[in-house]
């Protein structure tokens, strides 16, 4: 029962956490104060209160839509250890459901923004979905190498097997979840969040005509799948992951706020890259996640 | 044991000389439709037994020379084939009444066409029962020449016969590799009977290789793999939507059914055939979604989608291989069932597919993407039921292809190879699964988000009316079953299972590798909130406000500035733009003051086909370059020649399988 109190929480306080903190630090790195670290919840209970308009051209698929985002990123939060230790279910490999639980939510808003008609976000979700293909077998290569290193085969035994251990196959994992995650919740170098030219958004032209409570499921929505990658590479770095223990939570929240200082601190500091070098950038977590994989099967990078 | 399950054949060629003979279609379809529902029933009751996992259904069938005797023999197997195959024809000779109604309107015969799909039921209970090759390639054969007959109802178009004289040719060099392969068989055997095939194929040899591989060539023509594909697209294009949902879902499963019989036959294969299978498997999945994501014609796209899904079905039997040869049960269970409830999946799926696709032809006269648009509020119906089948077709939850796919990842990715490198390449393999999954995604967002979504891109496009009734029962039914098979997968596997457990599978629970009820209970989840949410929400947006889609600024847009199929696809296109060329004819002016208005027309080739011709064409020339090369000296053209006859020489020798 505490278990899931404590994951609940997590669900509901920690994404607007990780979204503040990014913002914090990005505005620490170019020299302003920044808003409170809570803003972005503050954000989206404004656009609750809103009321919606629709565009005229827009089916109920429209409306829909960003409610499916958001279920299906709580769909796999449920099956991540948000905090270190089991979560909320576990069944042999979960990661598939993880994986195909995302896509359905990312054809969902592919759909809504091809709804409107409108052709900027047609070319933001042709750009969102190209991405998503390359992103794909990172996962499973990633998932693979851990479970082919512990010899289980759910998401969570395999991200908490010999915590602290296999530092080499820890580390591509990481960081191919990180290239991962930077892509997944529009960050830089992929996506820049902040520009205001439609033209070279990817994530951020999809949800233009979306207004008031549909537009807060979909922030929220993003920022908990931020949250829930954060999580997968915490636990991953966690000497203490799996025990259960306080001290285990207290050091998967910690780390994943590190994992958020360090994607502001990239965005701070990097450029965005070419659009059409984005798959190269994609395929840099490929061939991690492809070494992941071969130390995973032969055993290697097991540390002591 | 007798039975009145082969009365079926005589039944069906009845109701097929009576739907010829009566002259009215109304009659005709009911002929068709009634044989064809009692030959259903009489074979259900049947393979019942077979079903239940019980003793093989057998019957024995005098015949004068020189076949001496035909065995019919339903095993699981083929129970598990029947099961589905003569309803889902039966379903879609209903879809033809309406699809078919405004050429019936215009005075044209409907009856060879009811006659034809029921001999397509007869070669269904002939492949699927019996156990002589004669009669074995009889059946197929009727079923080759049915389906062109089938394909080429619009026969004064001259594309259409292109198209279906394309599929004749391609079928019958498939059935020559099937002669062959027989033939061989018989030199060995001397009979033609499937058992004592079995005991020839039983003992490891170098001719059972290269049957092996004969075998799997022309099996592979029947279902379409990569790179023996490319009659496809185009007999899916041409053909009545019907057809196409047929030909692709049931009929061109009979090529699996064959792999799987000879299989069995077999017995336990060789390391090497594993491989072979798992890698044809996985490229003909890669190739087959790719190619499906620059087609601006919807049907053709769902043709692609079929290659792209018999390679998921083979990369599960490649895994059964594997695991056989290994003498790994857990992965033969997973392995077979994956692919064999993706071989019912899929035929669920993209039969739904394609006739939803029908009813956008049959209200708007064109497939084409590009002139489609705004579909889902005209064509409510046909839109959303397009919808489903594409989810489904993607793998998205809660539909059923996830689960097949899941149960293949489950064998995959379970790290159970006997070495390293073994288990590096089945999850080399999960990882372009993963990737096929992807953009098969991004394959049917694009097909709904383009053609039914938006606005209407031509505004000259004429919109009929939803599908009539005898269009819509059909597709109802496939889309039930869709989401039945996803939110309770223990219908289908319970299907699978007899046939599953004439594999090597071991005595434990089969399927204890793959929590197929643990995903069943996340999509049922998933599945209420989803419904419980979007209830609500719809609710809400009845009241709310409309306004215009934002421009970006911009005030003056039309239609026509939508983004369309191929700008969508653009991007995707030029990552893999070796095997994806784009083709471009341009007239583009060049004058300051443009007096002609230029063109620009782009489209994405098959890559493999316009190679195939090209090599095929210009293999002399390609020959006769390479010799060009060699000097002139007889002493370099003696050693060229000694090289190339020692190549081929190694080739036959040392070059055939282990």
């Amino acid at each position: 029962m505490m278990a899931w109190i404590a994951n609940v929480t997590s669900v509901l306080v920690m994404p607007f956490l990780l979204a503040g903190v990014i913002q914090r630090v990005k505005s620490l790195w170019s020299g302003r104060k920044g808003p409170p670290l809570l803003q972005p919840a503050y954000d989206v209970l404004r656009l609750l209160r809103k009321s919606p308009v629709y565009s005229a051209t827009a089916t109920p698929i429209f409306q829909i839509a960003p409610w499916v985002f958001l279920i299906t990123a709580a769909g796999s939060a449920v099956i991540v250890p948000l905090l270190g230790s089991a979560p909320l279910a576990s069944f042999a490999f979960d990661f598939v459901w993880f994986a195909y639980v995302w896509a359905l939510g990312r054809v969902a808003m592919v759909l809504a923004a091809l709804d409107t008609g409108s052709s900027f976000e047609g070319m933001g979700s042709a750009r969102e979905l190209t991405f998503a293909t390359l992103l794909e077998p990172v996962l499973f290569l990633v998932a693979a190498a851990l479970c082919l290193r512990s010899g289980t085969h759910s998401l969570y035994h395999a991200l908490v097997f010999d915590a602290g251990g296999a530092v080499l196959l820890r580390l591509c994992a990481v960081l191919a979840l990180f290239i991962m995650l930077q892509v997944e919740s529009a960050r830089m170098p992929v996506d820049d969040p902040s520009t205001h030219l439609e033209l070279t958004m990817v994530h951020e032209v999809m949800v233009l005509d979306h207004s008031g409570p549909d537009l807060a499921a979909i922030v929220f929505g993003s920022m908990l799948k931020l949250f829930v990658g954060a999580a997968l590479i915490a636990t991953l770095l966690n000497p203490w992951a799996g025990q259960g223990t306080l001290l285990a939570a207290a050091v998967n929240l910690a780390l994943s706020v590190l994992v958020a200082v360090s994607v502001g601190t990239v965005e701070s500091l990097v450029a965005r890259i070419q659009l059409r070098l984005v798959p190269e950038y994609i395929s840099l977590a490929l061939g991690l996640g492809a070494v992941a994989l071969l130390l995973g099967a032969w055993g290697a990078g097991a540390g002591p | 044991m007798s039975s009145p399950f082969l009365l079926s054949l005589p039944l069906l060629v009845v109701g097929a000389v009576l739907a010829v003979a009566l002259r009215s279609n109304r009659a005709s379809a009911a002929v068709a439709l009634v044989t064809q529902a009692l030959a259903a029933l009489l074979v259900l009751v049947g393979v019942w037994p077979s079903l239940r996992g019980g003793q093989p259904l057998q019957q024995v069938w005098p015949w004068p020379a020189p076949i001496g005797t035909i065995t019919f023999r339903v095993d699981a197997l083929g129970a598990f084939f029947l099961a589905w195959s003569l309803p889902m024809t039966w379903l879609g000779t209903v879809y033809a009444i309406g699809y078919l109604r405004p050429y019936f309107a215009r005075g044209r015969h409907g009856g060879p066409h009811f006659a034809l799909l029921n001999l397509i039921a007869v070669s269904f209970v002939l492949i699927y029962s019996v156990q002589n090759a004669l009669v074995f390639l009889l059946g197929w054969e009727v079923a080759a020449v049915a389906a062109w007959l089938l394909v080429i109802w619009d026969y004064r178009s001259q594309k259409i016969r292109f198209a279906g004289f394309n599929y004749l040719v391609s079928t019958h060099v498939g059935l020559f590799v099937l002669v062959a392969a027989f033939m061989l068989l018989h030199s060995k055997t001397s009979s033609m009977d499937f058992h004592a095939f079995g005991s020839f194929l039983g003992r490891a040899s170098p001719t059972r290789g290269g049957i092996f591989l004969l075998l799997g060539i022309a099996f592979a023509l029947k279902s379409a793999f990569f790179p023996f594909h490319t009659w496809l697209p185009r007999a899916h294009a041409a053909a009545p939507a019907h057809v196409s949902a047929l030909m692709s879902g049931v009929i061109h499963k009979a090529g699996l059914f064959g792999f799987l019989r000879f299989t069995l036959l077999m017995g336990r294969p060789e390391e090497w055939m594993g491989w072979t299978v798992l890698a044809f498997g996985t490229l003909s999945a890669l190739f087959g979604v790719l190619y499906s994501t620059t087609q601006r014609d919807l049907k053709r796209l769902l043709g692609y989608s079929s290659t792209e899904n018999v390679g998921i079905a083979a990369i599960g039997f490649g895994l059964g291989y594997l695991g056989w040869s290994w003498g790994a049960p857990s992965l033969v269970a997973v392995g077979f069932m994956g692919g064999m409830l993706h071989v019912l999946n899929h035929a669920i799926f993209k039969c739904l597919s394609f006739y939803a696709a029908g009813a956008v032809y049959r209200a708007t006269h064109t497939v084409d993407l590009e002139r489609l648009g705004g579909l889902a509020k005209r064509l409510p119906g046909a839109s959303s039921l397009f919808l489903i089948g594409g989810l489904a077709g993607a793998a998205l939850p809660p539909f059923n292809g996830l689960v097949s796919e899941f149960i293949i990842y489950s064998g995959l990715l379970s790290g159970r190879a006997t070495s390293p490198e073994g288990n590096v390449m089945l999850v080399g393999a999960a990882a372009v699964l993963g990737f096929v999954g992807a953009v098969s995604a991004l394959s049917i967002a694009r097909a709904f988000g383009v053609g039914f979504l938006g606005s209407p891109r031509d505004p000259g496009l004429e919109v009929g009316d939803e599908p009539s009734r005898s269009m819509l029962i059909p597709m109802l039914c496939h889309a039930a079953l869709a989401l039945a098979l996803g939110l309770a997968p223990a219908l289908g596997i319970e299907l699978v299972r007899p046939a599953l457990e004439q594999f090597p599978v071991g005595t434990h629970a089969a399927l204890a590798l793959a929590p197929v009820g643990s995903l069943a209970w996340a999509s049922r989840g998933l599945m209420l909130v989803l419904l419980l949410v979007a209830w609500l929400r719809w609710r809400q947006g009845l009241t709310a406000r409309r306004s215009a889609t934002w421009g970006c600024g911009y005030t003056a847009l039309s239609p026509r500035m939508q983004y369309t199929g191929s700008s969508f696809s653009e991007q995707m296109a030029r990552i893999f733009q070796a095997f994806t060329p784009a083709l471009r004819r341009e007239r583009i002016t060049t004058e300051l003051f443009p007096q002609t208005p230029g063109q620009l027309a782009t489209h994405h080739a098959d890559a493999v086909e316009r190679r195939i011709f090209e090599v095929l064409g210009r293999a002399e020339e390609l020959v006769i370059r390479a010799s060009q090369r060699i000097p002139a000296h007889p002493r370099f053209a003696f050693a060229a020649g000694l090289l190339t006859l020692l190549l081929i020489g190694a080739f036959a020798l040392g070059g055939g399988p282990r």
